[in-house]
């Protein structure tokens, strides 16, 4: 350490940290100023004053200060310790956790500095350094709860469960007999509760049975005591105990789906699949009977039973179920049923029956064999869930009418708007979608839902801009975006980024996507301050779910979107650079001097437009930006705002891999994982990374068409590879010829006969013929007319559209991907054009197909609505240029 | 069907999706972790027979007022999923666990005073009162009523005061924010 300072200046000193720790930090640098004065090398005060200039967001004089600081005083466990702060607050714990080390090789017994590194060492999970770090403190300081706590915490972390167990116990024993007060109450029985769960955790069950039987009258959460205690019965195979216990919880909560589970569980009377015998259906069946006498009111016990039952017991069933809610008006209805419709004998069943309904409220008012009449609403209902119906099994004109059948009935129920607007989506006309969702937005501007579900579609239809001003209406500073990204909006985010994508404008896209990463490392960092706060409030079991959940937190659909979107936007890049500067520089250069002259005007009154821009806003006083307690400073304004140095980047191959890194390892089950894999190192020329992917592809799903074009793809590419000369080169093509004999598809067969076995194989699929034709032509370019003909094939027998009770064979998304294969890839107009003609006709509502029924066409859904408007029978418009004003 | 159950750490994302899809009044990710890891008893989700989230209650406990009480952070059940009665059993959840966990004696919250759907709610089913109205609460300058509902409570056995915690990570800082969302007056 340096020379001590003097009493006046040591206080000073001491008023620095507690302005630190207060925030208040102006006062801090007055008070560090006036130390430098008389002592400008003071090392520990310079470190403070560089700590307190990183909170006040002038980072780079931090790290000046700082490291002066350091140099001025090496000896100085602060400045190590600071230094190591200052790393902490940019998240780079690495070197952070180096400079507690040294600050702790000069204090090894410093509390404050322990408790930072194990702070850090929770963070990122060095948990034998954890476990060691805890134990100093608890070494240290003995009489802390929160050092035992601690301590028992870091072992369960580190797997040692049992280890836990003997310290929670240990420090059990130093409390007395009485203990807890009142005001530790809930704290102490959750750390009962922590304890138990561990025991579980350990399959020390009989232990945890007794122990929580012990301890009944410490633990507050009786809800949760309940449901500790019926996991252990089940897991011990005391099912008559764990049926009565399942039978209390649900007496107490009788929509807890996962009681009824759990109660199936104890009469042995649960399977996974949900496949169970006739004798085992009834047997549910007498259960579900007696317990809908007792709760009379919990829907569960009516829906559970739709599951399991089949036949005319289904049908009868489902009567019951459906009937009050459409009298009821229950708008989820449909969706609640949704997952029957994977079995086509239950949606046959269902159709028929609520056909009935539907003919029996038209002709009586009544429902079949029902003397009660039905209000009016009831038949809208009817309808309403009818074009769901329809919709769900592809027939979209039906659907449509019923939906307009509904709307002609009641005008005024949004609902029925959104789901138009959903049929639309599916037949494949998203302006007309949009349009609707509009509708039923403008029905309630208050609404936030209507308005996401509008901007939903209006992004689906490419209308990004529109799309954007209308979410903008629920955020607070209508102006600028910011809130939608600061409230981490992902699906949003995502949304608008794919539209981006899909209409080639890579550095937005790129933005958006690169913003939904941000809020997961945002996520990742949140965790931070919770290892001290749950150690305090002894959430332990929850602190510990958390930690799991920030595990595995990448494997997350959104963040696995936003990946997927970043990498797919630079292999664009990729195949497709942007011109450099230079390249433009150069074509510049060739225009006519006046020309150029002009343009480079134009350019630099741009630049300064935009300069000037930038600093007005940044300049704007306090008002919008800031919540009530004062806290928010004004955001600086956005240097790129279209994302375009984004697409400025050296090698788009090396950003993809730093997101293919992170979906490898926290997706390594999903299939677009490894086909990313492959179109990065194919372009890598990574042969090995490859033909690993390839394998991955093969494991999870080796009959997927993507996985056969990845594998043909691979071996082709390897089989016109020159010959190996370096060492390295034999190498490699040694493993692949090992490699390639592990597959059977190839098996004692060459690329071209393993395709036609593929192809023979899966003739009945519109994707695999894609797939079988587009290697096809990979394989043999000559034979492009064969390799269209495998396509234009496959509508002979699937053309038949609209008889009832009929699902559609084919897919409107995968005739979209067939015609641009036919078009971009094989390059064959012709084909192409007589496949638009087939599917328009097919699916007539498709705007990408230009259907007759479809919003291009004049006499289409969507210009009738428009009609209709003009004509003011909804008055939706005016009111959504008006809100759109705002 | 619709599940009611408490909510877990694996459910927050999907609440917070279904926060910014319907309420207008957001939080970031922090904030519940911040209740989640406080007062992991008083979050309860609804989830439908596919798996989705389609409502929640976020609730916490005011631990630096005189009187135990609770409050209601936000609550909201998608429009899809009206008529079920959704709003009220999350509430009735999370009121029943601040009560017997925490000895709450009265549960407070704010409501639009535009959001008659939700005041229906507040004041016919579930029995709340209004105690004062804060004006200019919300962001964009609309008024809230202040509400309070009274617990059965068994006074002061539970009564639990905090010490040195002192408000821990995030406080504070989302007061502004609340809104609870609709539901029908209907709703049993």
């Amino acid at each position: 350490m340096g020379v001590p300072l003097p009493p006046k200046e040591a206080n000073l000193f001491k008023l620095i940290v507690k302005s630190y720790e207060t925030k208040q930090y102006k006062k801090g640098i007055k008070a560090a100023d006036s130390i430098l004065k008389k002592f400008p090398n003071h090392g520990e005060t310079l470190s403070m004053k560089g700590l307190t200039l990183n909170c006040m967001d002038r980072k780079a004089e931090a790290y000046e200060l700082v490291r002066l600081g350091l140099k001025n005083d090496l000896k100085s466990h602060v400045c190590w310790h600071v230094y190591g702060l200052l790393y902490r607050s940019d998240r780079d714990y690495r070197e952070a956790i180096k400079c507690y080390r040294n600050a702790l090789r000069i204090d090894p017994e410093n509390i404050e500095i322990l408790r930072d590194l194990s702070l850090l060492q929770a963070q990122t999970r060095d948990l034998a350094g954890f476990v060691e770090t805890r134990q100093q403190l608890l070494t240290l300081k003995a009489n802390h709860r929160l050092n035992w706590i601690g301590f028992a915490v870091s072992h369960h972390l580190n797997s040692n469960g049992a280890k836990a167990i003997d310290i929670l116990e240990a420090y059990e024993g130093t409390l007395e007999d009485d203990y807890p007060p009142d005001n530790e109450r809930i704290e102490h029985g959750e750390m009962l509760l922590y304890k138990i769960s561990l025991m579980e955790e350990c399959g020390l069950l009989e232990r945890a049975v007794e122990e929580l039987h012990r301890k009944e009258s410490k633990i507050v959460d009786k809800l949760a005591y309940k449901e500790q205690q019926v996991s252990l019965l089940v897991k011990l195979g005391r099912f008559e105990e764990g049926e009565k216990l399942y039978k209390v919880l649900l007496s107490m909560n009788p929509d807890n789906y996962r009681y009824y589970e759990g109660l199936q569980r104890c009469l042995e009377l649960y399977k996974e699949n949900g496949q169970y015998s006739p004798d085992e259906s009834d047997q549910l069946e007498a259960v579900y009977k007696s317990l809908a006498r007792q709760y009379n009111r919990s829907s569960a016990v009516k829906r559970i039973p739709l599951d399991f039952l089949h036949g005319d017991k289904f049908r009868v069933a489902a009567e019951n179920y459906i009937r009050p809610l459409l009298t009821k008006g229950v708008p989820s209805l449909f969706s609640d049923l949704s997952s029957l419709y994977e079995f086509p004998a239950k949606a046959d069943i269902l159709e028929q029956l609520i056909i009935e309904l539907e003919n029996s409220i038209k002709t009586s008012g009544r429902f079949p064999e029902s003397s009660e009449k039905e209000l009016p609403s009831t038949l809208m209902w009817t309808l309403f869930y009818l074009a769901q119906h329809y919709d769900r099994r592809g027939q979209y004109d039906t659907a449509l009418k019923k939906i307009d059948e509904a709307i002609e009935h009641t005008p005024t129920v949004i609902d029925l708007y959104s789901v138009k607007s959903r049929i639309l989506k599916h037949a494949g006309d998203l302006s007309a979608s949009a349009a609707l969702a509009d509708e039923a937005r403008c029905l309630d501007l208050a609404d936030r839902y209507v308005n996401s579900d509008c901007v939903k579609r209006m992004l689906q239809a490419d209308q990004v801009s529109l799309a954007e001003k209308t979410a903008l209406l629920f955020t607070k500073d209508g102006d600028q975006q910011n809130t939608l990204y600061d409230m981490q909006c992902m699906w949003y985010e995502l949304a608008s980024g794919e539209s981006y994508f899909r209409q080639g404008d890579l550095g937005r896209a790129l933005k958006k996507f690169l913003a939904v990463e941000k809020h997961y490392s945002d996520i990742t960092e949140d965790q931070f301050d919770f290892h001290s706060y749950c150690l305090r409030k002894m959430t332990l079991r929850t602190y510990v779910q958390m930690l799991k959940f920030q595990d595995r937190l990448h494997s997350n659909s959104y963040f696995r979107k936003a990946a997927t979107g970043a990498i797919r936007c630079y292999l664009k890049l990729y195949d497709a650079p942007l011109k450099s500067t230079a390249e433009e520089e150069d074509e510049i250069s060739k225009l006519p001097p006046s020309q150029k002259k002009k343009l480079r005007q134009k350019q630099r009154k741009a630049d300064l437009r935009a300069k000037k821009e930038a600093e007005e806003k940044n300049e704007e006083p306090t008002t919008s930006g800031v919540s009530k307690s004062g806290k928010r400073q004004v955001k600086p304004v956005d240097p790129d705002p279209h994302g375009e140095k984004l697409l400025q980047v050296e090698d788009p191959l090396v950003e993809a891999t730093k997101f293919l890194k992170l979906l490898q390892k926290h997706s390594p089950d999903v299939l677009e994982t490894h086909l990313l894999s492959f179109e990065v190192n194919m372009r890598k020329n990574k042969i090995l990374l490859a033909l690993q992917a390839v394998k991955h592809l093969v494991r999870l799903d080796t009959d997927n068409p993507d996985t056969h074009r990845c594998l043909i793809q691979f071996f082709y590419k390897v089989g016109s590879m020159p010959a190996p000369v370096t060492d390295s080169e034999k190498l490699i093509w040694n493993v692949l010829d090992a490699e390639r004999e592990i597959f059977s598809q190839l098996h004692d067969k060459s690329l071209i006969d393993a395709n036609k076995v593929f192809f023979e194989k899966h003739k009945d699929s519109l994707m695999h013929r894609a797939a079988a034709a587009e290697m096809l032509h990979v394989l043999e370019p000559s034979k492009k007319a064969e390799a269209t003909k495998l396509i234009e094939d496959s509508t002979k027998d699937s053309c038949t559209i609209g008889a009832p009770g009929t699902v559609r064979k084919l897919k409107l998304k995968e005739c979209i991907i067939v015609h641009k294969l036919l078009a971009d890839v094989l390059y064959d107009n012709d084909a192409a054009s007589r496949w638009k003609v087939r599917c328009a006709e097919y699916f007539p509502y498709s705007t990408y197909f230009e259907g007759h029924l479809s919003s291009v066409a004049p006499s289409s859904a969507y210009q009738q609505t428009k009609k209709l408007l003009e004509n003011g029978t909804a008055n939706g418009n005016v009111e959504k240029l008006e809100a759109l004003k705002i | 069907m619709v599940c009611i159950r408490k909510a877990t750490v694996d459910d927050l994302l999907a609440m917070q999706a279904c926060n910014l899809f319907c309420l207008p009044e957001n939080y970031q990710m922090k904030y519940y972790f911040y209740h989640i890891l406080s007062w992991p008893q008083l979050l309860y989700v609804a989830e439908d027979y596919n798996g989705k989230i389609v409502g929640y209650v976020l609730a916490k406990m005011e631990e630096e007022s005189s009187e135990s009480h609770g409050h209601i952070t936000s609550l909201a059940v998608l429009r899809t999923h009206r008529k079920l009665g959704l709003a009220t059993k999350l509430m009735t959840a999370a009121q029943n666990a601040m009560e017997q966990i925490y000895g709450a004696e009265y549960v407070a919250l704010h409501v639009r005073k535009s959001n008659k759907a939700a005041f229906n709610l507040y004041t016919g089913t579930l029995g709340y009162k209004i105690h004062d109205v804060e004006a200019k609460y919300y962001a964009d300058g609309e008024d809230a009523y202040d509400m309070k509902k009274q617990l059965k409570g068994k006074k002061t056995q539970h009564q639990h005061h905090h010490h040195h915690h002192g408000g821990g990570c995030c406080s504070g800082d989302h007061k502004a924010e609340e809104r609870t969302a609709g539901e029908d007056k209907k709703g049993e």
